[in-house]
């Protein structure tokens, strides 16, 4: 984005485009397990993600942008996951939130977890941590969103 | 009482009354009579060529005192006690689920936790742990169970 | 297909994922109309094979996953995992351990009922209190950050002991929480109990009869707020709750008002617990020396033992069985939120779908200990 003296910024409409989008990303409440009441208070007072244009959380896939996938996928949920994913609206982007979605986590020798969730839908962030601190998701939404800036997303 | 029962004390002081599994269901009859009203858990314990079953009752009447029943099962099959007490229904479908016991009398005798169609019976000390199961949806929304990775997601 | 459109009845799917599900429960349900004739609720979106793994580690590793149960409670889930363990290793915790253990158990017991008021209000399309209840538990998990590191799941005890001591400035932190914390709770509070749509919507809704709950397994705060005083912390006493005066509420409302009441009354309730531990806490060692940590690997236990102790959800009941070795044989679980569950379609028999929300709201489910 350039600046002009004149007092007007000259700016591709693609610039302008994600920079809007980057700034009004809209989560869908994919709360699965532990991680997912981190992500409420991530929501709450005190850590809220309003002052990133995140506050609005759809209940409906149609209506969001992100999908923050957290707590354990199990492969009985992984099915459910995908068709919800696929009924998202372009351009959309997934957080893995927690170990447990980016490699199967404590449960990894198990029979009934999925061992990450990017073989399930493509992920543009992962947030570690068992469960991540608001903090932490925080900032995964922040790389989001200079991720979408520098168009590195779809 | 027509049938035998044998009573010992458990390691942390527990009542146990061990019973024939031929008796079984007499058994609980009575001990419903008596006032235990709260069957608070089903437990199945696999040894290799047996299967243990524990029941953990209690007694509202009485501050809720524990009592365990004790039973063995060689062919992996007894009574339901879904006609004495409703907790069992969810109970014994998970013992069913979990460790493959049939319990003869439930009414909707199916797994609760796996998806339908799942191989094995997981809690089992001989379930092979290194093979992979790939759960996919129908359209109808009901789960595929197989062994095909090409057929996972 | 044909003779289904023909039907009077229309099938809904609800979940697993759904905003008033509280995680990944999903119900199939019977309409006719606005009214639910049937229920089936299917469960198992969450199954992580707790208990496999545990099989599969040493009885010190095991504790992480019951963290991870009732993801909301993590400290009673240990004390229910560790009541079973010490009995089986035959490993007595030294006295000030467990006025410890009281004192982090009935924190947490806070914190998990602030979590399912903020949900509740939430299923009622309530969205002010939830800020407010989510704050205070902000301050108890920064109070958890403190004594243990983490917030959540913290795997603070351990087997004979718990991994940090206490200081004189973490007390003197948790008495000045308490100060402040019932003020803050009543006011929330109010804005459910005087709020005239919130009453109209829970009050007479969902009753459950004892007879009924006593048979279908349920305990906790809904067996009491259908007026039966079964609590194991006064019924069987473990740790030191014997020596701490405080009351078990009861309700005879039997409907989803009366369960409000009756877990917003054990809050004010561990609050007394919370004070009177605080003042009695004894000095003395942390850990039992017998399971310090280069041993604890190498405790073994032979036998079966059954702990049960009360967690925010109900009876929390661990039956373990050990073989001689340095790993459980067996471990089994008895969750509190599985059998409360099991009422449900008991409960929304005819009764309008969106109570259904608020009857499933009041259960308070958490999927972690469903599932497990």
């Amino acid at each position: 984005m350039k600046t002009g003296d004149a007092g007007f910024i000259t700016t591709t409409l693609e610039n302008a485009l994600e920079w809007g989008r980057s700034n009004s990303i809209w989560p869908f409440t994919f709360g699965l397990a532990c991680c997912a009441i981190e992500m409420m208070a991530t929501q709450a007072s005190r850590l809220d993600i309003s002052r990133f244009g995140s506050e609005v959380f759809r209940n409906s896939p149609r209506q969001s942008d992100l999908m923050i996938v957290s707590g354990t996928v199990t492969k009985k949920m992984a099915p459910r996951l995908k068709r919800l994913y696929d009924e998202m609206p372009y351009p959309k982007y997934v957080i893995a939130m927690g170990v447990c979605v980016i490699q199967g986590g404590p449960y990894n020798q198990g029979y009934s977890v999925v061992m990450g969730v990017d073989r399930v839908v493509p992920v543009d962030v992962y947030v570690p941590g068992c469960p991540p601190t608001p903090e932490a998701l925080t900032h995964g939404i922040m790389l989001l969103q200079d991720k979408i800036r520098k168009r590195e997303g779809k | 009482m027509p049938y035998e029962v044998k009573e010992e004390a458990g390691k942390d002081g527990r009542k146990i009354f061990l019973i024939q599994k031929e008796n079984f269901l007499e058994l609980m009859t009575d001990l419903r009579k008596q006032g235990y009203d709260h069957l608070s858990l089903i437990t199945a314990v696999d040894f290799r060529d047996r299967i243990e079953l524990v029941y953990h009752l209690q007694k509202s009447a009485s501050n809720f005192e524990l009592l365990t029943v004790r039973t063995v099962t060689y062919d992996s099959t007894i009574d339901s006690v879904t006609s004495i007490w409703e907790s069992a229904n969810w109970d014994e479908r998970e013992q069913y689920d979990m460790m493959g016991v049939v319990f003869r009398g439930h009414p909707n005798l199916k797994r609760i936790l796996l998806p339908e169609g799942w191989v094995g019976y997981p809690l089992r000390k001989d379930y092979d742990l290194s093979k992979n199961q790939y759960v996919n949806m129908d359209d109808e929304g009901n789960d595929r169970v197989s062994f095909d990775p090409g057929d996972g997601w | 297909m044909e003779g289904q459109l023909n039907s009077r009845y229309v099938e809904l799917n609800m979940g697993p994922q759904h905003p008033s599900t509280h995680g990944v429960l999903r119900l199939k349900l019977l309409l006719d109309g606005e009214t639910v004739k049937n229920v089936e609720p299917v469960i198992g979106y969450l199954h992580r094979n707790a208990e496999k793994i545990c099989e599969l580690d040493y009885y010190c590793d095991s504790l992480i996953y019951f963290d991870r149960m009732d993801y909301v409670a993590a400290m009673n889930m240990e004390v229910g995992y560790l009541e079973a363990a010490e009995k089986l290793l035959a490993i007595e915790p030294p006295e000030r351990v467990k006025w410890i253990r009281v004192i982090m158990a009935e924190l947490n017991r806070l914190a998990s009922h602030l979590v399912w008021a903020g949900a509740f209000g939430l299923d009622l399309g309530m969205i002010t209190p939830f800020f407010y209840f989510f704050e205070e538990r902000e301050k108890i998990l920064n109070l958890f950050t403190e004594i243990c590191g983490s917030r959540q799941e913290t795997n603070y005890m351990s087997i004979g002991g718990v991994y940090q001591d206490f200081n004189d400035k973490i007390i003197f932190k948790i008495k000045q929480f308490l100060k402040q914390f019932p003020k803050k709770m009543e006011g929330a509070y109010s804005l459910f109990i005087k709020n005239d749509i919130f009453l109209s919507r829970t009050k007479g809704i969902g009753i459950l009869e004892p007879e009924v709950a006593l048979s279908y397994g349920v305990t906790g705060p809904m067996l009491r707020a259908s007026g039966v005083p079964y609590d194991v912390r006064k019924d069987a006493p473990y740790l030191v709750y014997d020596k701490l005066n405080f009351d078990i509420p009861i309700s005879k409302g039997k409907d989803v008002l009366a369960r409000c009441i009756v877990r917003f009354e054990e809050m004010r309730q561990s609050v007394k617990i919370l004070n009177q531990a605080l003042d009695k806490i004894p000095d003395g060692p942390y850990f039992n020396p017998k399971a310090k940590k280069s041993l604890m690997i190498r405790l073994r236990g032979e036998g079966d033992v059954y702990a049960r102790t009360e967690s925010p959800k109900g009876e929390f009941g661990v039956h373990l069985v050990g073989d001689g070795t340095v790993k459980p044989y067996r471990l089994h679980v008895r969750s509190p939120a599985f059998k409360n569950l099991s009422v449900l379609p008991f409960l929304s028999r005819d009764v309008l779908i969106a109570d259904m929300v608020a009857i499933s709201g009041s259960i308070d489910l958490v999927f972690g200990e469903v599932d497990r």
